[in-house]
């Protein structure tokens, strides 16, 4: 007689919950339409995030602890959740004209997102690892899906240096299991403090090879080459997902891996500086060149992936408090951003920016709203923004990274010509005739714009509704475990 | 919890308030509610006077991150409210009448009126910073829908520089907090832990950054004459852009109590710098022909007079950089507005027309009068301003009293010189008539005057108000 093994599914909860989203919509697809599917993925990921209120403070772990639903993991996991939902929001009205429209469309972003919440969820390296394969093979497909060259080129790209970055990763993983002899988040952070000399080195390039397969994960430079290329390329509902979700996701993975797992480990520190540095220099720099809007959000997006990892340098508490604020907000904005483009554009590639002049005389309350996205984004107050790049600057300021907080406050001024010039473009008057999508305003993509819009305004003024939850240290000392 | 706790915060958010009430105010009644709510605004204004300025407030904002909503009208940050205040409902006179469908114009204006005046009241460093980049928005806002065909370039111009010294401004919060360990940001605990030795000279720095930009300080400048070049003709984003410049207020308030010892020891080139500001804007002002360059120059010599005054730290100085501070917005945006009325008339912003004074006599002198008050002539409130630096910078640095000093020759050199070509001379054959004052454009010229001149006269009411403020910011100084 087979004896199933003990597992305690609580923990899983928010996970399965997904899961049975995908599952569902693979199997049902046969018999109803994508609209239903995607209606009963919407309400999967708002049970989801039910359940995820269901765990806080609890502190319940499962397989021995390599999977735990700590408060850390609750909070990632609804920063990942609410993406999903304007995601799934904006597909409603988008799939059809990006020639997406069919089930295996939802299925894969299910699985993306059951994978994303197994990183945040994650105990140890392998369950990482299976998270962020889960997530990248979903994510190469919904790339490509679209039946379009520009479609299949930037899929393959994104394969192909996608598959490099993974298998750097595991390759440092097995440096840092050579190193410590365990996988585990806990045992590795344990370990790490009382190695013999030979192991060290072993554990320094082991940490080092994380972080390349990590920067290529979340796009810092200069491993962030595939980004633009990538967001560019794909239609702007994948894009938007890649750029929020699977950012956040990565950036989860990373806070376990390194404020967590690594954080006494020597050497990776300084490299990160140094790609943080880069990142924000090439990132501004080259988003003040794009003409393309879609394009140049996609280089907004390397640009912000700067300011978030400076939170990894501050101490687990401040920098998990900064990084858990700012990825709630920036999935907010980027998430209401793109849905505009993606309901004005005519065409999957976006649209120039010269195309946005007049805007608002066109649809008002989408050209506010992009508008206060793109302040959001560029950092002014009282949008969300502001407080995001404050706390991260903050973090890396606290623990001694002076000259980095004050490269990215420079490099920020790039950020704001680039965000500026599209909105104020919007506000020109303007005779020629339209140039975007005239039907394109659908209530389900108005719906996540105006989660969007209304998130950032209302974290900016009151930053407590959010930061309240996530300020609490106690949550950020315990990443690697029990 | 009384009103008059309440009462600052009611004249921060009023304008705001009255801003977003337009948005779905009926298209015949947005002058009248947005004249109404401005004139509520003063109104609070004076009732915060005649109790003698509020108390602090404090409110826990966000605790966690140590920021209060602290804030306080009191002393210099009453009077620049107060005029700010004034101003605003002067430029939505103006703008009800000159623009046609107002509508977003006159929220813009309301709008930024709230970000001014809490950047005047706030006590808290952040709360600071956040109505420091919030007047910003307005601006932009007013320059992208109302300007001409430069804008763009002027947009970014101005957007970057002014973002390039708030950043720096924010790394040095976070500095000035951290490094001198206040549990908040706000200016009571500030002052408790201030940072010492090099790092205090460091963060005075890139707080300077910021407030160089937006005063402007000299080479910082170089947004100013694009700005108000590229704005709407009718002056009315002028005004607000004059009312703009926060940054002598900001090193009063904020930098000479938070940074003691840099100010003593940067003195001498900061004030340097600024004689030099003051003596090259007069300089280029002589050479311009367009008026809104010519004011906008007119205006960095003036801020280079103030920023002269504050960093001198000497209590006459002192006095008169924020008397001149706050009066010089009166005469400064009316001269925007008389400019846009002359615009509105001969449709050009040249300063060689000739002979307008013939045909608008009205307009010819009052805009004389106003010139009179911003060269500084005694009986206007200018006079008192730029007598009382003068006189303290000379305790301090007599040389770079006098270079500053030449400056008011210069300036009534380039004052009259556009005057005299504008208003005077032969009107040229075929030129159109033009007509003399209308209506609300009465007030709107002779009510700033009007002001400049009482406290010209009278200065005894602002100086009471002002002189206990600086004192208690110059005592930071220990007794210096």
């Amino acid at each position: 007689m087979l004896q199933p093994p003990e597992v305690t599914l609580t923990p899983l909860l928010p996970v399965l919950i997904v899961l049975a989203g995908a599952l569902s919509s693979t199997l049902l697809g046969f018999w109803v339409s994508r609209r239903t599917l995607t209606f009963i993925n919407l309400a999967a990921t708002l049970l989801s995030a039910i359940s995820l209120g269901t765990l806080w403070n609890r502190g319940v772990s499962s397989f021995g602890g390599s999977l735990q639903a700590d408060n850390a993991a609750l909070l990632l996991a609804f920063v990942i959740l609410t993406g999903t939902l304007m995601t799934l929001l904006v597909t409603l009205d988008t799939a059809w004209r990006a020639r997406v429209s069919f089930p295996e469309f939802d299925a894969m972003l299910m699985y993306a997102v059951t994978g994303c919440l197994l990183i945040a969820f994650s105990g140890d390296l392998i369950v990482l690892l299976i998270g962020l394969e889960i997530m990248s093979l979903s994510s190469y497909v919904l790339a490509t899906l679209q039946g379009s060259r520009r479609a299949e080129e930037s899929g393959l790209k994104y394969f192909l240096l996608g598959a490099a970055g993974s298998a750097v990763l595991i390759y440092g993983i097995a440096f840092v299991y050579g190193a410590t002899g365990s996988l585990k988040y806990a045992a590795i952070s344990e370990k790490a403090s009382v190695l013999t000399p030979e192991n060290t080195g072993i554990l320094v390039g082991g940490a080092l090879l994380l972080l390349c397969g990590f920067a290529f994960k979340v796009a810092l430079a200069p491993f962030h080459q595939w980004t633009p290329d990538v967001y560019g390329g794909a239609p702007t509902s994948v894009s938007l997902f890649l750029s929020t979700v699977v950012k956040v996701a990565a950036f989860a993975g990373m806070l376990r891996v390194f404020s967590g797992a690594l954080n006494g480990a020597p050497g990776w520190h300084s490299v990160l500086q140094v790609l943080i540095a880069a990142t924000l220099i090439v990132g501004n720099l080259a988003a003040l060149r794009q003409m393309n809007f879609k394009r140049m959000l996609a280089y907004s997006a390397v640009a912000h992936t700067g300011f978030l990892a400076m939170a990894l340098l501050g101490t687990p508490q401040a920098g998990g408090a900064a990084l858990a604020y700012y990825l709630l907000v920036y999935t907010l904005m980027t998430a209401a951003a793109l849905a505009i483009v993606a309901a004005l554009q005519r065409s999957e590639e976006g649209f120039s920016i010269t195309d946005m002049r007049g805007l608002y005389y066109r649809h008002p309350a989408y050209a506010v709203a992009l508008a206060v996205c793109l302040a959001s984004l560029a950092g002014l107050p009282p949008f969300a923004g502001f407080f995001g790049k404050y706390l991260v600057f903050q973090a890396a300021f606290q623990n001694g990274y002076e000259w980095l907080s004050v490269l990215a406050a420079l490099t920020s001024v790039a950020a704001l010509v680039y965000y500026l010039r599209p909105a104020a473009l919007m506000f020109m008057p303007d005779r020629t005739p339209a140039r975007e999508y005239g039907l394109g305003q659908r209530a389900p993509t108005t719906l996540a714009v105006a989660l969007g819009v209304v998130g950032v305004t209302a974290l900016g003024l009151l930053p407590n509704i959010w930061y309240g939850w996530v300020a609490n240290p106690a949550i950020w000392t315990l990443l690697v475990g029990r | 919890m009384t009103f008059t706790d309440w009462l600052p915060t009611l004249m921060i958010f009023l304008p705001l308030l009255g801003s977003l009430l337009l948005l779905v105010t009926p298209k015949t009644f947005r002058d009248e509610v947005a004249g109404f709510i401005a004139a509520l605004t003063i109104g609070a204004g004076l009732a915060i006077w005649r109790g003698g300025g509020s108390e602090l407030f404090r409110w826990d904002w966000i605790p966690p991150l140590g920021i209060t909503y602290s804030v306080q009208l009191g002393g210099v940050s009453l009077a620049l409210a107060l005029v700010t205040a004034f101003m605003s409902f002067i430029a939505i006179l103006y703008a009800a009448r000159r623009i046609p469908n107002p509508g977003p114009m006159l929220s813009l204006i309301l709008a930024m009126e709230t970000g001014l005046i809490g950047i005047f009241a706030a006590q808290d460093l952040m709360l600071f910073y956040v109505f420091f980049e919030d007047a910003l928005i307005p601006a932009l806002l007013m320059l992208a829908i109302y300007g001409k065909s430069g804008r763009m370039a002027a947009l970014t111009k101005f957007a970057a520089y002014t973002l390039f010294g708030s950043l720096l401004m924010l790394v040095s919060i976070i500095g000035v907090r951290y490094i001198g360990g206040s549990p908040t940001f706000a200016m009571t605990d500030l002052k408790q832990n201030l940072v010492q030795g090099s790092a205090q000279t460091w963060l005075y720095l890139g707080f300077l950054a910021a407030m160089a930009v937006k005063l402007p300080l000299w080479p910082m400048h170089a947004w100013l004459p694009d700005f108000h070049e590229q704005n709407h003709d009718s002056g009315i984003p002028d005004v607000m852009g004059t009312l703009y410049k926060v940054g002598g207020y900001g090193l009063f308030t904020f930098a000479i109590p938070l940074f003691p010892d840099a100010s003593l020891e940067l003195r001498p080139i900061l004030m340097g710098l600024a004689a030099f500001t003051a003596l090259y804007a007069a300089w280029i002002a002589f050479g311009q022909k367009d008026w809104k360059r010519l004011l906008a120059y007119a205006g960095l010599s003036h801020m280079g007079f103030v920023a002269l005054g504050v960093f001198s730290l000497n209590e006459t100085a002192v006095i008169g950089a924020m008397y001149l501070l706050a009066f010089q917005n009166l005469y400064t945006g009316a001269l925007f507005l008389a400019v846009g009325m002359l615009q509105e008339r001969i449709g050009s912003l040249d300063t060689r027309v000739g002979g307008v004074m013939t045909q608008a006599g009205a307009l010819g002198g009052l805009t004389m009068a106003l010139w009179f008050a911003s060269i500084a002539v005694p009986g206007m409130a200018g006079f008192i301003g730029e007598f009382s630096i003068l006189l303290g910078a000379y305790q301090v640095f007599p040389w770079l009293a006098f270079i500053a000093g030449v400056t008011t020759i210069a300036a009534a050199a380039y004052a009259l010189t556009a005057f005299q070509t504008t208003f005077w001379q032969a009107r040229p054959a075929g030129a159109v008539r033009v007509p003399d004052l209308v209506h609300t454009e009465w007030l709107i010229l002779t009510l700033p005057l009007a002001v400049a001149v009482l406290f010209g006269v009278y200065s005894a009411p602002a100086l009471n108000l002002m002189q206990p403020a600086v004192r208690a910011v110059l005592s930071a100084l220990g007794g210096n």
